[in-house]
């Protein structure tokens, strides 16, 4: 995956601070396959700058202002695809690295590592590889087991939905409300009420609101799409 | 597909403890006094080893997490895991 003939990697670099950005610029600009072609000291002037630069790997830190940087990872790689990112973070932090590797960042460094581990993390994402710090993958891994029990149970309490009251479902976790629902179903509002209560029942939440964070917090969107027809 | 070498709970045995630093993984047995250092892979697995957390699901967050063929995570899962239980630092939880 190279973005130019000639081998080099382009670089966006996005830090608040302009001394550590400075200081990373000179360091990856020491190296004859490095080339930083874009700055950003918030979150907004990152994604703008990824957009036109197109940058084969982007370096963001997590706490930008305007838009952090897990944010801005999110806009980057749905508006410049072919752009790598790794995000850092001043302490290693177990939250941080889950929500950028789900933003779409390719590798996590906290600014403690050493400067060559910033460089070879930037040619390991460029090539195409994933990087996490190991003292890290333990706790991430254990993150991913608890959040897939999670979601197992999940979708087995919503397999006791029958096919309607996924409908119903599928319509509060969009936001509808008694009378949408059984306007989009061709029911009355007591029968949707009904429906309404059953699904609270049986997933074992107490509230419509409950409900429907269920749905998202377990990413069971996916699951429920296309049954409102 | 499940190739495993047993059913149950991997569990570290408590008196085990372990050290990480950048460079390097270890667990000590104060029991028999014996090091063993460990790569990150098998490090990550040593921390799943908690008797809540069975091999299937270490194969499967590996697999989600490195893109790796299941087969290739089976093995090494199933390798680390032996070398534990070789080294006398690892029960099963049934």
């Amino acid at each position: 995956m190279m973005a130019d003939g000639d081998g080099v990697i382009r670089v966006l670099l996005a830090d608040e601070q302009s001394l550590f950005r400075d200081a990373v610029k000179v360091v990856l600009s020491s190296e004859s396959d490095l080339l930083v072609v874009g700055e950003a000291g918030d979150g907004i002037q990152a994604v703008s700058e990824a957009e036109r630069v197109r940058p084969d790997v982007a370096l963001l830190d997590a706490s930008l202002p305007n838009c952090d940087g897990i944010r801005a990872t999110q806009q980057i790689s749905l508006r410049v695809p072919t752009c790598r990112v790794i995000v850092f973070s001043a302490q290693e932090d177990e939250q941080i690295l889950v929500q950028a590797l789900e933003a779409g960042a390719s590798g996590y460094l906290s600014k403690g590592s050493a400067l060559v581990d910033l460089i070879d993390a930037t040619r390991a994402v460029h090539r195409g590889d994933a990087l996490i710090p190991p003292r890290m993958l333990g706790a991430l891994l254990k993150r991913l087991i608890h959040r897939r029990r999670e979601r197992d149970e999940a979708l087995k309490r919503m397999s006791k939905l029958t096919r309607r009251e996924r409908e119903v479902l599928a319509l509060l976790s969009q936001g509808s409300d008694n009378d949408g629902i059984a306007q989009h179903l061709v029911i009355s509002p007591e029968t949707a009420r009904t429906h309404i209560q059953n699904v609270l029942g049986k997933l074992g939440v107490h509230s419509r609101l409950e409900a429907a964070a269920f749905v998202t917090q377990n990413g069971l969107l996916d699951d429920l799409a296309g049954v409102t027809g | 597909m499940s190739v495993l070498i047993r059913k149950g709970f991997p569990t570290r045995k408590p008196q085990v403890w372990l050290r990480q630093t950048d460079n390097e993984n270890a667990v000590f047995d104060p029991e028999t006094e014996v090091v063993h250092l460990m790569n990150s892979t098998a490090t990550a697995i040593w921390v799943l080893c908690d008797g809540e957390t069975t091999p299937d699901e270490m194969i499967d967050a590996i697999c989600e997490l490195s893109g790796l063929p299941r087969e290739v995570v089976v093995e090494d899962v199933r390798r680390i895991l032996l070398r534990f239980e070789e080294a006398d630092i690892l029960t099963w939880k049934e």
